[in-house]
């Protein structure tokens, strides 16, 4: 900004002061460079880890793009949060600080970065894309930034694997979702131990549902079980009935899926539509396959499908009714699973804070802070795991049935205290 | 691959096809008019999927909505054209930028009104149920696709060859120039053109929504992806090549996707290629003479 001052000196001693083109791009871009420096945008960003000081989190969010529904829920969920709480975590006033990830990694991967160098954050959280939070891992590893994933569920992000490949696990991630193991291998287990043995496996063709399917049958052969076939549609199909009609074609019944949103839709209207219940065919799938969004849509087509998750919003503990009747009072609709994943993930920070009076500067201190999280959550007891610190948790078994006209999943058993195994 | 599979997959082959078809005659024709690639064509398609969402919500009948959404389509590219499309014309590359910036815009919009939830639509009584056919029961709807396919291609030739409206077209396509000379006010010829090709989009809009649902991202696809392949692998810009790139695209897409399922989405785009590489006028298109 040398350049400009000068010139208002000039003026003032009263001669003229002509910038050249040259001495204009100098000054200005010695100006831009120094707005571009984080300690010129945010000059208390440094002692922010304080106690009774702002707490920043940087939430990355898909708000655009395919996901965005996910992207509102979870904003949705952690905006309930900080007003139930006094837009306060212990004794540290928050500001969320949200970024569009639109779903495209990259996009992911800058805004991580931003968050890290220029705004500094103290937590980050969210992420919906497993790819994405596998594209951050290691930047954020390397940030010591505490990072709690309120979503992406592949398996590696909280496991060893050789060569971290694809991902692997941090002291500085936390998961409050799930991993996939978790809401595929139980219900393998638990359905091949109660004398269902054979299964179709039907899923999208990619990380997230190959991931699914695996674990699923690997759940399947610890009691003798086995799948006889498959048929992998791309992620976001337009047209179900070709994967269907293959499904129709081949003599075993029961078929266990993993597909969500708009490709859950297409894949039950088609599996009616072709008569597939009529000729004694079975349903059953991972969660996602049957939660409000698909269920709103398909209604009763849905109807007898079975499935695992470690929520749906009719389970039936005081916590939840809480939850959902609070949520409900703030928005016209109902939670969602993905509003419950987040709102925990509020709830191990806020804990965790508390624990260690809000200061978050000895970043040791505060991950076995967070290790030691336990607290009753919509969902049941809820903790970390601390060799993974992905979530141990209840995984009920559910079928869906229509009640009053409404369709609900029911849930008819459940697993107690499912862990990932870690590697 | 038994003889009843092979039949229930050629159905569904089939009726994808038809639905491809009525997806890409509106961006066929308005490339074959107007020589422009009109991307927001599926943006046009996902505003008429929404536009019919709301109607069937108001109204309870499909039908309506099957009526209504062509027609606001058919407005909003009656209002583009004249505003947006026409200061750029002969500009071939602008129009198309223009067409991009044209789609984000309905894509956001779309968002802002309807959300951007996953919705759909049921199939209207009477066509929502099943059929008993060679192997099990065939959906009604499926069938009826397939039956309006035929009809909407009939028609348009029909339009095509043995109307006046037809011929001005069949000129325009030839030397829009000298058809302004003759005293042909090619304005609203191109206007009623575009018009009528951002209908054909809001008809896809409604017909695709039982099948393919209703959700942010059906601009690029199906809508757009799949237009885009059709019309290339067809010809660009003839009736009879879009016809032909979706009795193509159709079936190949359905029998790829279970055949190879694990380079689906590279079967339609290898033949795009084969085609592009054999015949760059793709498969019934015309060559052009560059104006």
């Amino acid at each position: 900004m040398g350049g400009f001052a000068k010139n208002e000196l000039a003026a003032k001693r009263g001669y003229t002061y002509r910038l050249t083109r040259r001495q204009f791009l100098v000054a200005s871009s010695a100006a831009a460079l120094a707005a571009c420096a984080p300690g010129a945008v945010t000059p208390t960003a440094s002692s922010s880890a304080a106690p009774g000081k702002e707490l920043k989190i940087g939430l990355l969010l898909p708000f655009t793009g395919v996901y965005a529904e996910l992207g509102n829920s979870m904003r949705r969920a952690t905006e309930l949060y900080l007003k139930q709480s006094d837009q306060k975590l212990a004794n540290r006033h928050v500001t969320p600080v949200y970024a569009d990830d639109a779903n495209v990694t990259a996009t992911g991967i800058a805004a991580t970065q931003k968050f890290i160098d220029q705004d500094q954050v103290d937590v980050m959280m969210g992420v919906v894309p497993t790819p994405l939070a596998y594209g951050i891992r290691n930047a954020v590893h390397a940030a010591k930034l505490i990072f709690i994933d309120t979503n992406a569920g592949g398996n590696a992000l909280t496991r060893d694997t050789t060569n971290c490949t694809p991902s692997c696990k941090s002291p500085y991630i936390f998961r409050a979702s799930f991993s996939s193991y978790q809401i595929s291998y139980p219900i393998g287990d638990y359905l091949s131990a109660k004398g269902t043995k054979e299964f179709f496996l039907a899923y999208a063709n990619y990380g997230f549902g190959t991931e699914s399917a695996a674990d699923f049958t690997t759940g399947l052969k610890k009691n003798g079980g086995s799948t006889t076939g498959n048929v992998a549609p791309p992620l976001g199909n337009p047209d179900f009935a070709p994967f269907v009609t293959q499904i129709k074609n081949q003599p075993t019944k029961n078929v266990y899926s993993f597909f969500s949103g708009a490709d859950a839709i297409g894949f039950i209207k088609s599996w009616n539509s072709l008569g597939l219940p009529a000729a004694g065919y079975k349903m059953y799938g991972a969660g996602f396959l049957t939660e409000q969004d698909v269920l709103k849509e398909v209604k009763d087509l849905a109807n007898g499908a079975i499935t695992s998750l470690f929520w749906a919003v009719e389970l039936d503990n005081a916590e939840n009714k809480k939850f959902v009747a609070d949520f409900q009072k703030q928005y016209p609709l109902l939670p969602d699973v993905f509003t419950v994943q987040q709102y925990d993930g509020m709830r191990a920070l806020d804990e965790a804070l508390k624990a260690v009076g809000g200061d978050t500067s000895d970043k040791d201190k505060f991950v076995k802070a967070l290790e030691d999280v336990s607290f009753k959550s919509p969902r049941g007891d809820f903790a970390f795991d601390k060799t993974t610190h992905n979530p141990i948790q209840d995984i009920y078994i559910r079928e869906v049935k229509t009640q009053n006209g409404q369709t609900v999943n029911t849930i008819s058993d459940k697993i107690a205290k499912v862990t990932d195994p870690g590697k | 691959m038994s003889f009843e599979l092979v039949f229930q997959q050629a159905l569904n082959g089939l009726s994808f096809g038809a639905l491809l078809f009525i997806l890409a005659s509106g961006l066929s024709l308005v490339f074959g008019m107007m020589d422009v690639v009109n991307l927001a064509h599926g943006a046009f398609y996902m505003l008429g999927a929404y536009v019919a969402l709301s109607v069937v919500q108001l109204t309870g009948s499909f039908w309506v909505a099957m009526l209504a959404a062509p027609v606001a389509l058919a407005l909003l590219g009656l209002l583009i054209e004249p505003l947006l499309l026409r200061r750029l014309r002969g500009r071939h590359l602008d129009q198309v930028l223009l067409t991009i910036g044209v789609s984000l815009v309905i894509v956001d919009v779309t968002g802002q009104l309807w959300g951007r939830e996953v919705r759909s639509l049921s199939a209207p009584p009477g066509l929502d149920g099943s059929v008993a056919l060679i192997g099990g029961v065939y959906p009604v709807y499926r069938l009826f696709v397939m039956a309006l396919g035929v009809v909407l291609a009939a028609a348009m030739a029909v339009v095509y060859r043995r109307t006046r409206i037809g011929m001005l077209i069949r000129a325009g396509v030839e030397d829009a120039q000298m058809l302004g000379a003759l005293g042909v006010d090619t304005n609203r010829l191109f206007a009623s053109t575009f018009a009528t090709g951002a209908g054909l989009a809001g008809l896809a809009g409604v017909i695709a929504a039982p099948v393919f649902g209703i959700q942010p991202g059906m601009d690029t696809d199906p809508g757009l992806l799949y237009s885009l392949v059709v019309v290339v692998v067809g010809g660009l810009g003839t009736l009879s090549g879009a016809v032909a790139g979706s009795l193509l695209i159709g079936p190949a897409d359905t029998f790829g996707k279970v055949l190879f399922q694990d380079v689906a989405l590279a079967v339609i785009f290898a033949i795009v290629a084969l085609v592009l590489l054999l015949k760059p006028t793709g498969l019934l298109g015309r060559i052009r003479v560059a104006r």
